[in-house]
């Protein structure tokens, strides 16, 4: 912080006076005033103790830092973008140049390649959120990517028979083992559906529903405990990602409310979803309205995407007055979200896709669920038993989408791929190393991510 | 910060957890009040609505002769809700779901039958104290050992005395306070 001094002459001390009053950032030239051979002195630029010099806000810092008593220096690390030097570039992360995700380009010619997701701002993935685990992915990934697997290619074919289908026909529920990439494997599904113009309502996490993380409250006309708030959140994701779309849509016919409010055909759709938006108390009839609406209409195609389908035929965490558990049927968001996926209503033009999730415990496959879809057949439930006869009513007509246990070796090259260009193993990788935890997490995807290539410190 | 019947409740507290600050009610009571009220497991006590801050307070002034609530009949898988616009009191299952508000709560069996709700015979703070005391009064009064040893600040229960009885010695006494 010493600046070099010199001394002053008469004549000069003058314009250094006027200077210094103008501030102290500026600094007296040494050719300004120089006096025949006399030398010059500048003052001390910087802060010299007076209470009225102005200081500039690196001053300021240094001057805090300077009078900070306590033990030891607070230093800062340099910032990474001021590292010029050579030795510092080999770790730089180049952003990862992968194909955009869109529906034109899911196609066989493309199977196994990586493609990335382009999240714009009211993109699905970005405003309702995402499970936990792929979470995780998309914040160590520079770019939230994923793999076109040949499942995926399967749900896609699925989905466009569905655009031109009633979603009764159209309810697939993704199952496979613990890390196959189910939940993977539903975003590419919103994505895709997403960008083929569909309008999507994806609910990431369903154990929210059930886990009485937000208020409840009994309703006498549909004998269900409502979730207003949980609601009204549904209703604003789904108007920021579909806004567009929307805007287009009007009511075909009249929409009551309440007792003495309505709307009336032809007021567009927005305006529905901005009533129950406004009023958490319409939260949840003006979303049982607002999807009757939509599937009355065959404009544009609906999905409906819940990840954690298991936890929606459940006991939950909610209790009655009487303190007797509250199954999951009987709260009024995941009625709705059972009453698409059981046909009992549906969309014109459309389909409902869930997602099992073997990953929490709490809220996990049940026997009963098991049973009722008909996944591993050669595991009968218990004699003993008590199976809800709701569970196996409100499951009738569902279809199971497998989901391969197994990356085949393309797919496993592309993810590969994409971490190490995320430069995110601990060093580069080799075909050794991709080979090696390939076989050894048996081509699981997580488990070859997370416990093979992410956990190595082979060279 | 929310006061109720003279107790402080922390704003930033999960609500299930901040009524065991009153003196007598447990976790597993502090459950069953919130699921009577409908408030559900995370909610703090800021987010509680001045109704609900009101019908917890109404409710812990006199539990035992708070209104029971009614029996209420949910969806079975067939179930059609009617429209929105249908008024009150022409929903399927409103008459008798109005005439469970009407009836007064029953008088109070003198002990908890099984499988009765335990909420009924709630006492909390300044009553549960004096139930207390009254109890150890008791106890004297009819000469018990019980009562002896509360007058000499011995334990009670048989516990050791030539070691340890250090609660024992600090807390027994005929006019107990906590």
């Amino acid at each position: 912080m010493s600046f070099l001094s010199f001394t002053v002459t008469t004549r000069s001390r003058a314009s250094l006076t006027a200077l210094r009053e103008v501030g102290s950032s500026l600094k007296a030239r040494s050719y300004a005033a120089q006096a025949k051979g006399g030398s010059v002195k500048q003052n001390v630029q910087g802060y010299k103790g007076g209470k009225n010099q102005k200081l500039t806000k690196k001053q300021q810092r240094l001057e805090a830092m300077r009078n900070n008593k306590s033990p030891g220096v607070r230093l800062r690390p340099t910032p990474p973008s001021q590292l010029k030097h050579e030795l510092f570039q080999s770790q730089r992360l180049d952003e990862l140049m992968l194909p955009d995700f869109n529906a034109e380009e899911l196609t066989e010619r493309n199977l196994g390649k990586a493609m990335a997701f382009p999240l714009p701002e009211n993109d699905a993935v970005r405003v309702f959120g995402v499970p936990r685990n792929v979470l995780l992915d998309f914040r160590i990934l520079s770019k939230a990517a994923s793999v076109v697997r040949d499942v995926t290619i399967k749900l896609v074919d699925r989905l466009q028979a569905a655009s031109q289908e009633s979603s009764q026909k159209n309810r697939f529920v993704l199952s496979g083992s613990v890390g196959s990439g189910k939940s993977f494997l539903l975003i590419q599904g919103v994505e895709y559906a997403a960008s083929a113009g569909w309008l999507v309502m994806y609910i990431p996490r369903a154990i929210n529903l059930v886990n009485s993380s937000t208020p409840y409250s009994y309703d006498l006309r549909t004998q269900t405990y409502l979730q207003p708030l949980f609601a009204q959140r549904t209703l604003q994701r789904f108007r920021t990602v579909n806004e567009n779309t929307l805007s287009s849509l009007v009511a075909e016919e009249k929409i009551d409310l309440h007792d003495g409010l309505s709307l009336s055909q032809g007021t567009p759709l927005i305006s529905l979803i901005d009533v129950g938006i406004k009023d958490q108390t319409f939260a949840p009839t003006v979303l049982a309205a607002l999807l009757e609406a939509l599937g009355k209409q065959t404009k544009v195609p609906v999905l409906l995407a819940v990840d954690d389908f298991q936890a929606l035929f459940t006991k939950t965490a909610y209790k009655t007055p009487h303190f007797q558990t509250i199954r999951a049927w009987h709260l009024s968001m995941p009625r709705l979200i059972i009453d698409y996926a059981s046909g009992r209503k549906t969309f014109a033009r459309g389909a409902v896709v869930g997602a099992l999730s073997l990953s929490d415990k709490t809220y996990g496959l049940s026997q009963e669920l098991r049973h009722a879809l008909g996944l591993q057949p050669w595991l009968q439930p218990s004699s003993y038993l008590k199976v809800a006869p709701e569970i196996t009513a409100f499951t009738k007509g569902i279809q199971i989408l497998k989901v391969p246990e197994k990356l085949n070796v393309n797919e496993a090259a592309s993810l590969f791929e994409v971490w190490n260009k995320n430069k995110s193993f601990h060093t580069p990788g080799s075909d050794e190393v991709f080979l090696a935890k390939y076989t050894e997490s048996a081509g699981n995807p997580r488990d070859f991510v997370w416990k093979g290539l992410l956990s190595t410190l082979q060279t | 910060m929310i006061h109720i019947l003279g107790v402080q409740l922390f704003e930033n507290n999960v609500v299930k957890y901040a009524l065991t600050s009153f003196y007598g009610i447990s976790r597993h009571t502090a459950s069953r009040i919130c699921a009577r009220l409908q408030i559900h497991d995370s909610c703090r006590v800021r987010q509680l609505s001045p109704t609900q801050i009101t019908a917890i307070a109404a409710f812990l002034s006199s539990p035992s002769t708070s209104p029971i609530p009614p029996r209420t009949s949910l969806a079975s898988p067939t179930f059609n809700p009617p429209p929105p616009s249908t008024p009150f009191r022409s929903l399927p299952g409103v008459q008798a779901y109005l005439a469970q508000l009407d009836v007064p709560p029953p008088p109070l069996p003198r002990q908890k039958t099984k499988g009765a709700d335990p909420l009924r015979w709630l006492r909390i703070e300044t009553d549960l104290k004096r139930e207390r005391r009254e109890n150890i009064a008791h106890q004297r009064m009819i000469g018990s050992y019980v009562g002896k040893r509360h007058a000499m600040g011995l334990p009670v229960r048989g516990q050791n005395t030539q070691t340890n009885a250090k609660t024992a010695r600090k807390l027994n006494r005929i006019e107990r306070h906590r």
